[in-house]
Order: C-alpha cells, then sequence, then structure tokens
C-alpha cells in the first residue's frame, strides 16, 4: 500500500513555546483528501492533533489551512491533486495559531463587521415594516452575486501580502464584501463604506498582488471587487460617478384568475 | 477621500514621469557634444526649457517616489499618531530635496 | 478603516508572515511577484533619484569638481548601475501602466456568477501580462545593445 507522509505544524499553548513540525505516516486511500489524512492521524495515531472542519464538502470554509505553502480548503484538496507523497500542514498564516492547526479568525470577523456587511436601507421604515420587496434586475444582481459567495474562510487573507504585515489594513475578505454591498442598489451606505476604505490603513494598500483570488476556493475573486471599489472611489472623488438609483418596492400582485381550471381536491379535507 | 486623491495624484504623477523622463533622456542625449561634459550641463541649466523641464520631473519624481515610500511603510502597522508624524517627516524631505536639488542649477550656473 | 489592531494576536501564538512575505509568502502565481518586483525596482529608483541629485551638488563646487566625479562615475562599475537603473525603469514603468489600469478596473472584465472550476479576473487576462513582459525583455535587450555598442 502506498503511504504518505504528513508534515503537521503542532503547537500546545501554555506547554509550547512556538510551534514545529511533526512527521505522520498515512496509508493512501482513493478519493483521499488532506482533510481525510487528518482525521485518519487524529482517529489511529495522535488523538491530540486538533484541526478545525465541519461539512467536509468546501461549503462552510472551517477547515482552511496552509498545505504544501498554499492556503486550501483541507476537505477541498484531493491529495493526488497536490502531485507529492510528502504533504505539508501548516495553520493560516496572519492568523494567531490556538492550538496545532486550529487559527484564530477573530481578526476576520471584527473586520468583516467593520464594514457593516449588511444592507442599509435608505428608507428605516420600509426596513422595519417592509411591505414589499425590492425589485432588482438580473443584470444588478450580476453585478455583485460573484462577491456574494464568500464563506468566510479566511485563505484570502493569509494570502495577502498587505495583511502579512498591516494589522491595521481591513484586508480582502472585508474589502470585497464592501464593495458587494456598495453596489447593490438596495443599499444606501456607499458614503459611509467609501469614508471607512480612504483611511490611511484602508483600500490604498492592496498592490493587487492577485493571491487572493488566486487561493478563493469558491470564486469570489476578491481582487476584482477591491479594484472595482478603487475605481467607484476614484469617480467619486472626481465628482464622475452616477447616482445609483435606489431600488424601487415591488407592486402588489394583481387579482388574477389561473389559465387553467384547477383540478378540486380528490382527498375529502378533515 | 483625502487618500484616493493622494493616490489620483499617484497615478497622474505616474504617467507623466513616463513622458517626462524619456523626455530627460532624450533631451540630455542628443545634446550637442558629451551630455555630462560641463559645456553641455551648463547650457541646459541656462535654457529656460529645460529648466521647467527639470523642475517639473523633479515634483513628479519626489511625489511619486515618496508617496510611494509612505505607502510601504505604512504597511507596517504604523498606528495614526506616527502615521502624521510620517506624513509631515516625509513632507519635510520632499520639500528640503526640492529646494536643494532646484537650488543646485540656479546657484552653479546663473 | 477602523479595525481593531491584532488583540487575539496577544492571546495566542503570532503567526503573521511579517516582512519576508514581501518576497516570499507561498507558491503563488505571476502577479504576486510583479508585486514584488514593482517594490524592488521602486525603491531602486527612489534611491538613483537621491543618489543623481546627490551627485549634480558637485556643480557647486565648479568645474573641477564635476569633472572628477564625471571621471568616477565613467568606470565600469557604474555603467553596470546605470544600466539596471534604466532596466528597473523599463519594468516599473510597464508594469505601473498595466497597474493604473487594472487598480481602475480596467482589463478585468465584469463580475460574473462562479462556475467551477474558477478562474478568476487576473488568471482570465493573463495574456495582458505576458504582452507585457515581452514588451519589458525587449526593451531591456535594446536599451542593453545601446549601452554596449
Amino acid at each position: 500500500m502506498q503511504e504518505l507522509t504528513f508534515k503537521v505544524q503542532r503547537y500546545l499553548p501554555g506547554k509550547d513555546k512556538k510551534a514545529y513540525i511533526q512527521q505522520f505516516t498515512v496509508p493512501l486511500r482513493q478519493g483521499m483528501t488532506v482533510l481525510d489524512g487528518l482525521i485518519y492521524i487524529k482517529e489511529n495515531v495522535d488523538n491530540t492533533l486538533s484541526f478545525r472542519s465541519s461539512c467536509r464538502m468546501g461549503i462552510c470554509g472551517s477547515c482552511g489551512m496552509f498545505i504544501n505553502n498554499f492556503p486550501m480548503l483541507a476537505c477541498h484538496t484531493p491529495v493526488e491533486e497536490l502531485g507529492t507523497d510528502r504533504i505539508e500542514v501548516r495553520s493560516l498564516p496572519n492568523f494567531p495559531v490556538i492550538r496545532d492547526l486550529v487559527a484564530d479568525l477573530d481578526l476576520l470577523f471584527e473586520k468583516h463587521k467593520s464594514i457593516k456587511p449588511y444592507i442599509i436601507s435608505p428608507d428605516t421604515e420600509e426596513a422595519e415594516e417592509p411591505t414589499a420587496e425590492f425589485l432588482q434586475s438580473g443584470e444588478e444582481l450580476e453585478g455583485y452575486v460573484q462577491f456574494a459567495y464568500c464563506v468566510k474562510c479566511g485563505l484570502c487573507m493569509a494570502a495577502c501580502p498587505t495583511v502579512a504585515t498591516d494589522a491595521l489594513f481591513p484586508g480582502p475578505q472585508s474589502l470585497g464584501q464592501a464593495y458587494r454591498y456598495c453596489t447593490d442598489r438596495r443599499d444606501a451606505g456607499v458614503e459611509e463604506r467609501f469614508h471607512q476604505a480612504d483611511s490611511r490603513h484602508g483600500v490604498w494598500l492592496c498592490h493587487l498582488a492577485g493571491a487572493c483570488s488566486e487561493a478563493c476556493p469558491k470564486g469570489v475573486d476578491p481582487a476584482l471587487a477591491i479594484q472595482l471599489l478603487k475605481r467607484a472611489m476614484v469617480f467619486d472623488s472626481l465628482r464622475l460617478k452616477k447616482k445609483k438609483k435606489p431600488a424601487s418596492i415591488a407592486q402588489p400582485l394583481a387579482e388574477s384568475k389561473p389559465k387553467i381550471d384547477v383540478p378540486e381536491f380528490t382527498v375529502k379535507q378533515p | 477621500m483625502r487618500e484616493t486623491r493622494l493616490k489620483i495624484l499617484q497615478y497622474i504623477t505616474g504617467i507623466g514621469l513616463f513622458f517626462l523622463v524619456g523626455t530627460h533622456l532624450i533631451v540630455s542625449l542628443l545634446s550637442s557634444g558629451e551630455p555630462t561634459s560641463w559645456e553641455s550641463v551648463s547650457g541646459r541649466a541656462a535654457s529656460a526649457g529645460w529648466l521647467a523641464l527639470f523642475i517639473f520631473l523633479l515634483i513628479f519624481g519626489l511625489y511619486h517616489g515618496i508617496h510611494g515610500l509612505r505607502t510601504i511603510i505604512m504597511e507596517l502597522s504604523i498606528p495614526k499618531l506616527p502615521a502624521k508624524v510620517l506624513d509631515w517627516t516625509l513632507l519635510v524631505i520632499g520639500l528640503a530635496i526640492f529646494g536643494y536639488a532646484v537650488y543646485i542649477p540656479i546657484n552653479a550656473f546663473l | 478603516m477602523k479595525t481593531k489592531a491584532a488583540g487575539s494576536e496577544n492571546r495566542h501564538l503570532p503567526n503573521r508572515l511579517g516582512i519576508k512575505s514581501w518576497v516570499w509568502g507561498g507558491n503563488y502565481t505571476l502577479e504576486r511577484y510583479l508585486y514584488t518586483l514593482h517594490r524592488v525596482t521602486g525603491l531602486g529608483l527612489l534611491l538613483y533619484i537621491t543618489l543623481h541629485l546627490a551627485m549634480n551638488g558637485f556643480r557647486l563646487g565648479g568645474v573641477e569638481s564635476w569633472i572628477d566625479i564625471m571621471e568616477i562615475l565613467g568606470m565600469s562599475g557604474f555603467k553596470v548601475g546605470e544600466y539596471l537603473v534604466a532596466a528597473a525603469f523599463i519594468i516599473h514603468a510597464l508594469n505601473g501602466g498595466r497597474l493604473i489600469l487594472q487598480h481602475l478596473g480596467y482589463t478585468l472584465g465584469k463580475p460574473k456568477p462562479p462556475v467551477y472550476p474558477y478562474v478568476d479576473s487576473l488568471r482570465r487576462r493573463r495574456p495582458i501580462v505576458w504582452a507585457m513582459l515581452a514588451l519589458i525583455v525587449a526593451l531591456a535587450v535594446y536599451v542593453l545593445i545601446v549601452f554596449v555598442t
């Protein structure tokens, strides 16, 4: 049976001063992912190994790790795709290590919250007591839906060279989400978010290294969102921006008769 | 939108430098004789057109370079107050270099 | 943007890659290393401008002082340095032009719903970068020929 060598980062708070690498041998199975390998180690070799995972299908974004020097979701990475039988797994860079492979994602969530990642409605009354839905065209939806697929896994933040040195930089995840909401016609928080992104440690510290989009496991392309945010801010600063029309509210549907008769219930109602 | 305006200037000076550096090299190299000889250098410094080109080149180059340096330093998690000190320090350094660079041709040749 | 500085980095083991990531951060592709090249050439050019202006100061010492410094700068080591400055200018100018366009969202295309296998906007437009690199190499070789002859 072919075997894989897993070199896994270990760190136990209170005991270890710094992280170190421990080596494990794992039998290869067909279709095996890096997460499967870690689960094998935990179940059969060393049950003290700590890592975070949940859905095992690339949806929840819990198992972000630095695998062979690239940020990836462990569940979404078949070992065969790595093209080697030596697999080095480290905790996500740029996030503090809680234990072994468990990164503290507090920073990500703090920064995400800071850009107000929700629709700031221009009509507070309608927002509190909605009477109908807001209208939106397919084209308008296409303008931001790509960025709405973010699962907050933190891989983009681990890849970003600015986040690597600047603790005050919001990072690709939150800046990408800032654009996602700014371009939504239902939202009226553009000025507020532009003002936030305009700081010394704001959007202009992104130099388009593109590593965030390369690492994103969901095709969100935060680098594109950030460049579009920059364009919108430049146009706004030069007063060249077209004013965004607020989304209108859907009219109540007119009473209509069905085109074909609906058959009577054949099962008697109690 | 202060940072956005500073960045727009960074783009404008970048584009400007592309043409100004090209003109600077062509003017220097196509001037009669050895471009770095005392006669050529003093001849260029006495020309109002060359002096204007030099001053524009200096302004564009210093702004572009110093703003770029500021961006790199800012990425070292510089907090608000030291960042303000950095801004002013770089501004003073930029103005000092500008003053010195303009003083050279004026004092040496005019 | 107001975000909390790394509070949790005091509670847990800090793991920021730091300045070394400006040079190498992982197995990323082209644009990530063009970023490094742009930074290095920019800092090199800034250093050159400072030295160039300082060298110009020798004019204040009169004609003898100017001739002395020109003799030193005529040595072959300085010629290599001059070529490196010209090459750095070519790289920084052309890559800078690409960055200005792409920072303003041009040449990147429009957002579209992600369909697996995902290809991001920079990689979709990779030919632009290859064309730019080809132009950089061609100009750098041309300038080298001019310097040698």
